[in-house]
């Protein structure tokens, strides 16, 4: 995934909570246009770090057997703070209600402690075959494949385990920060 | 006085929505900083969404009486005098300032305008229109 | 990367409203492995395809001098996703204005199916921690809102173009001068 706004998992416990870590470097292409004189993360990319955890939190909790993840709803959504470059923003995410396929979670980020930014998302997810009678469930697989290996990536600091084996059986993530 | 139960439940709606709470944490007792963890960017938002629920125009000041508490005149030692609390008094006739009177300690002044208290200013500013 | 995420404004009414459209491609960055096996445009650059079309609208009440950013997304919802070869129109509204803020309202559709709803709360930096602080070249940031055009197709209530603001002239021209190897003023 090229647009990932993710750079770490360091804790995540299946149907309950994942924190993650996004760093912002200067070299990012986007800060010279956000803002030419004033590099700070746009806020947008803040709710993409804080879904794309949610994400991965989703994934993990059904063992990576649904191929869409997508955002449906935000709520109460802020921007306390400023993420400069060079800072590392600390994402947590909590699932708070599950209703079929829509899942409910209180999102947010800091800086060294400092609230930047918090709200809650809708989650839904699904498998493309199961809504759309056109789609060859290959489709739903081949995404699944891929997203387990990029949660490997994402993940690689916390388990020696052979990381070629991306078919294993599920994922357990227990290791803490 | 007595919450009009059609005030709360607009009231709560705007809250629900510009906080991202519960239904069942908006209670007339909560107080919007320290219960339901209102920032300074949600009061705009608060009072966008009351203005709109119930046709109303809210001046910044009438809530959030800033330039009192910032005023060398009506504080000192953060603590405000006397004379400011007479101030606030007037400007915000629907809030119980009871307890901030015994500690009137300008930093707390933020944690204690309660849900009540907003039901009522918006009962005031509905009757007055 | 960079951070354009509308493509043109459609239509610009001065302090009130705006709509601009926005074409999703599967060459774009985000969007060409977003989800391998069906991309789609990222909700978050949906978002900010909002966000730039509001405050656009809301920097220019101002001639472009106050420093408007995003503050609060008080509500936000999808019914659907955009996929390459869509075309989202983003249509916004200024609901509410006061001091140091800013309420949108604004919807997304493609074609005359209903895509998104939005509100955005837009916050002014203000002087007393932020005095110092410029957000954008003037030059540059004049070519960026030209390219968009704001202008072509920005008019006030009365319907009457919209101007570039005199400040935003003055440094265009004195980057131009500069540029041709001519000093300034001359």
């Amino acid at each position: 995934m090229r647009f990932s706004q993710l750079d770490r998992i360091i804790a995540l416990e299946k149907g309950k909570s994942i924190c993650g870590i996004k760093g912002l470097s200067l070299s990012e292409e986007y800060l010279k246009d956000h803002f030419p004189r004033f590099p700070v993360m746009p806020g947008v990319l803040m709710l993409e770090s804080m879904f794309q955890a949610s994400m991965w939190l989703i994934r993990a909790t059904h063992d990576f057997k649904f191929s869409m993840v997508v955002l449906r709803e935000t709520k109460s959504l802020k921007f306390q703070g400023f993420v400069q470059p060079g800072d590392a923003m600390h994402v947590d995410a909590e699932i708070k209600k599950v209703d079929g396929s829509l899942t409910s979670l209180k999102v947010s980020g800091n800086v060294d402690g400092k609230l930047c930014t918090s709200g809650r998302l809708v989650i839904d997810t699904f498998n493309l075959a199961d809504r759309e009678s056109t789609v060859d469930p290959a489709i739903d697989d081949y995404m699944n494949l891929r997203f387990r290996k990029e949660f490997r990536r994402l993940c690689n600091h916390l388990d020696p385990m052979d990381l070629s084996d991306v078919q294993a059986a599920p994922f357990a993530v227990t290791a803490t920060n | 006085m007595p919450v009009n139960p059609e005030v709360f439940e607009k009231v709560k709606e705007a809250l629900v929505d510009a906080l991202g709470v519960d239904d069942d944490e908006v209670t007339e007792s909560a107080t919007m900083v320290g219960d339901l963890g209102a920032e300074s960017i949600d009061f705009l938002d608060i009072v966008f969404k009351l203005e709109k629920a119930f046709d109303i125009q809210i001046p910044r000041d009438e809530l959030f009486p800033d330039d009192i508490l910032t005023n060398a005149e009506y504080v000192s030692d953060g603590k405000v005098t006397p004379e400011g609390l007479e101030k606030l008094k007037e400007r915000m006739p629907f809030a119980d300032l009871t307890r901030f009177e015994a500690n009137p300690v300008v930093q707390d002044f933020g944690n204690l305008l309660t849900v009540k208290d907003l039901c009522n200013y918006v009962s005031l500013k509905t009757k007055a229109a | 990367m960079r951070w354009f995420w509308i493509d043109r404004y459609t239509e610009f009414i001065s302090g009130q409203s705006a709509v601009a459209e926005k074409a999703v491609s599967l060459s774009e960055e985000v969007v060409d492995d977003y989800a391998p096996g069906r991309s789609f445009c990222p909700a978050s650059v949906i978002v900010e395809g909002f966000a730039q079309t509001g405050g656009i609208l809301v920097g220019q009440i101002s001639d472009f001098k106050d420093k408007v950013v995003l503050a609060k997304i008080p509500k936000c919802k999808f019914y659907c996703e955009a996929y390459p070869g869509d075309v989202l129109t983003y249509r916004v509204e200024i609901k509410n204005r006061e001091g140091n803020g800013a309420m949108i309202e604004g919807t997304s559709h493609i074609g005359d199916k209903l895509h998104g709803e939005i509100e955005l709360m837009f916050a002014t930096l203000d002087d007393d921690r932020f005095g110092n602080v410029e957000l954008f070249e003037p030059a540059e940031f004049c070519r960026m809102v030209r390219l968009l055009r704001t202008f072509e197709v920005g008019v006030n209530p009365d319907g009457t173009p919209i101007q570039v603001p005199d400040h935003m002239i003055e440094a265009e021209h004195a980057f131009l001068k500069i540029g041709s190897g001519l000093e300034p003023g001359q």
